[in-house]
């Protein structure tokens, strides 16, 4: 009778602590890999506050450069995707602490990252959100509610509005107009696997898909064509160091 | 059996720390409140088990709502632009007063059935009633604030950090959580008290003026400001002229589209004797002059919605039964409803004789 009910007792405890564990964790075993934005302009490092010539050779002077990371999944050499849980990060030039992303991934063999530059949609409509994406960090437009992807905003001398400013304030989630971009990157030159470091590569925002000339066009405040063409110019925005 | 006894041990542990965690939420209470459902109205769109009611959360709504300290110079909340006498619009103001002598750019709307509406301003701009409080906050021609600013304003209150902890279980303050009890008050303002409504219910019956401007309404209006809430949330283009120094290209402002050009949302009808003057920039200073567009003003163009094409035609006789119906929209039940009045402000539903902040 006794070994019964003991055994009994052993199965519930077994079942009990392994329960847990599967409401906690995933089975696969987790690792931590860290990723260390670089902000550049061709190959001078980025310095707010002071100016610097870009590809299409305006002079720029930028204050503000941040963005949304966020929806992060790893792929391991055989070409397997994990799509990590959903979490968003903003990336401010001017916080050196919000330039490290430390994400947990499973313990697998990362072949290549893939991220989205922005905010998918559903969180665009979901109500005022807390942490990263709490409209309060600035980076929200009320009037027209939706988050800016990114922002790139300064001083130039080619720029023909007030203060010889420039504004590029990117954002737009309705269909057509939407100015998040899926970046995929190949890591697997990289020497450190657990530690990925990314270069945005500013003068890719003003040549890439098209060209952006500050004399042309100093300000982007709204969703729409410029947006897109400036979304899709910000799209070959990174790169892996090796 | 020492094994049993062990296993019972640790049983005992796992079920005490499970009650400890238990009890630990049992501390906050709020008090839940149910949102009513007018009887033969459709299903509200608001998500309310994302925000569920509770009268912590209402009664620290209604204090943002007519608190000052939401603007930058402390002179404008939500309730001065939203004034209950005039179901909540900005009373007998084609534009609104907001920070330092600036005007709005749009008529403000009266503030009621919110929870029914899936977005919010003229030109639908804003796509949660949670968020459309920011918009008032940052805007320089309203209360010039920043979001930042109001949030730490409020968590230096005591007072708010207690209301605060009362609706949501402990002292944060944060964007969402003002957005949320923000949410909670304006969700209350449901007017469903009206002639009209009594009518419906069985309760009163119209006078003949009422009943055959009723009839014309169901015939020649209803199809855009549809029942019971006497908008179907649509946006229109109703031909009419841009006005040059706003500018307002309505709701393609919003998706870029020109087919979308100045379109409006249709508002509702309800309590509007009380919300003049009319239209999205508040152009028509009295129903006669919105009954002229439909008939004689309006400038019909490519985007100009098809039941308009040819205007509207309306004779006098018309335009006089469907005053008497419009008036029977008045709800004069939720004008007076002190529950929705400033925390301490006695109210007789009655405007104030000079209203200027
Ligand atoms: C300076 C005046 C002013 C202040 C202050 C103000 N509003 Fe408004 N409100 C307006 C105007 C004008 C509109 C219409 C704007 C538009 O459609 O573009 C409006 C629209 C709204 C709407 C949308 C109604 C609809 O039918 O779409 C809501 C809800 C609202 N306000 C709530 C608030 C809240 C909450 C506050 C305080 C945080 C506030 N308002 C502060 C003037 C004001
Ligand atoms: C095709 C749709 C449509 C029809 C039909 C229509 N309306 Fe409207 N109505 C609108 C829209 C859209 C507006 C807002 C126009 C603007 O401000 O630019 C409006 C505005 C109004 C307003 C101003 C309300 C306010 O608070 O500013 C009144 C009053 C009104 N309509 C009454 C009527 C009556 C009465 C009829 C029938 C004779 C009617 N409407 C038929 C779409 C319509």
């Amino acid at each position: 009778m006794r070994t019964p009910a003991a055994l009994l007792y052993m199965i519930l405890l077994i079942a009990v602590t392994t329960g847990f564990t599967a409401a906690g964790k995933p089975h696969l075993p987790q690792k931590k890999i860290t990723l260390f934005f670089h902000h550049k302009l061709g190959n001078e490092e980025l310095v707010l506050s002071s100016p610097v010539k870009n590809i299409l050779g305006e002079t720029i002077t930028v204050e503000k450069f941040k963005y949304y990371v966020s929806n992060f999944s790893v792929t391991d050499t055989r070409g397997n995707t994990v799509v990590l849980p959903v979490q968003y990060f903003l990336v401010d030039e001017a916080n050196s602490l919000s330039k490290t992303i430390i994400l947990t991934v499973p313990d697998i063999s990362i072949s290549s990252i893939g991220f989205l530059l922005g905010v998918d949609s559903t969180r665009n409509v979901s109500g005022v959100q807390t942490g990263a994406l709490d409209p309060s960090n600035g980076m929200f437009w009320t009037w027209n509610t939706g988050y800016i992807m990114a922002k790139l905003e300064g001083s130039s001398d080619a720029s023909a509005s007030a203060g010889h400013r420039f504004t590029f304030d990117i954002g737009g989630f309705r269909n057509g107009i939407n100015a998040a971009r899926m970046i995929h990157l190949d890591t697997s030159g990289t020497g450190k696997q657990e530690q990925i470091h990314i270069t945005a590569d500013l003068n890719r925002w003003f040549k890439g898909s098209s060209e952006i000339r500050i004399a042309e066009t100093p300000v982007c405040h709204n969703s729409g064509a410029l947006a897109m063409k400036i979304a899709d110019n910000y799209s070959h925005l990174f790169s892996i160091n090796p | 059996m020492r094994l049993t006894k062990n296993i019972w041990v640790l049983f005992l542990i796992i079920i005490t720390g499970a009650g400890w965690v238990g009890i630990d939420n049992r501390y906050f209470k709020p008090t839940p409140v149910k949102f009513q459902v007018p009887k033969g109205w459709p299903q509200p769109v608001y998500d309310f088990s994302k925000n569920p009611l509770t009268e912590e959360g209402i009664l620290l709504g209604r204090k943002i709502f007519y608190d000052g300290r939401l603007s930058k110079d402390g002179d404008f909340s939500c309730g001065s632009c939203h004034q209950q006498f005039g179901a909540f619009n900005t009373y007998d103001h084609p534009l609104s007063h907001g920070f330092n002598n600036s005007l709005t750019t749009r008529n403000a709307p009266g503030l009621f059935n919110l929870a029914w509406q899936k977005e919010f301003m003229w030109d639908g701009g804003i796509n949660h009633l949670d968020l459309q409080p920011l918009a008032p906050i940052t805007a320089e021609n309203e209360m010039a604030e920043t979001i930042e600013n109001v949030v730490n304003k409020l968590r230096s209150d005591k007072e708010y950090r207690k209301l605060f902890k009362a609706a949501f279980g402990d002292e944060l303050i944060n964007t969402q959580r003002v957005g949320r009890a923000l949410s909670q008050f304006l969700l209350q303002l449901v007017s469903s008290n009206s002639k009209y409504d009594k009518v419906m219910r069985g309760e009163a019956s119209f006078i003949l003026p009422e009943q055959l401007g009723y009839e014309i309404f169901k015939k020649k209006c209803a199809s855009c400001h549809s029942e019971p809430l006497f908008t179907d949330y649509s946006y229109r283009n109703t031909g009419i002229p841009i006005d040059p120094v706003l500018n307002d290209l309505g709701r393609m402002k919003i998706t870029g589209n020109s087919s979308d050009s100045l379109k409006f949302r249709v508002p509702s009808l309800r309590n509007v004797a009380l919300t003049f003057p009319y239209g999205h920039d508040g152009r028509f200073f009295s129903l006669i002059s919105v009954f002229d567009h439909y008939r004689k003003n309006m400038v019909p163009n490519a985007v100009t919605d098809p039941l308009l094409k040819n205007r509207l035609p309306l004779s006098n006789f018309e335009v006089g039964q469907l005053t008497a119906f419009l008036y029977t929209l008045t709800d004069s039940v939720f004008i007076k409803d002190p529950r929705f009045a400033a925390p301490g402000a006695g109210n007789n539903g009655k405007p104030p004789r000079d209203i200027h902040p």
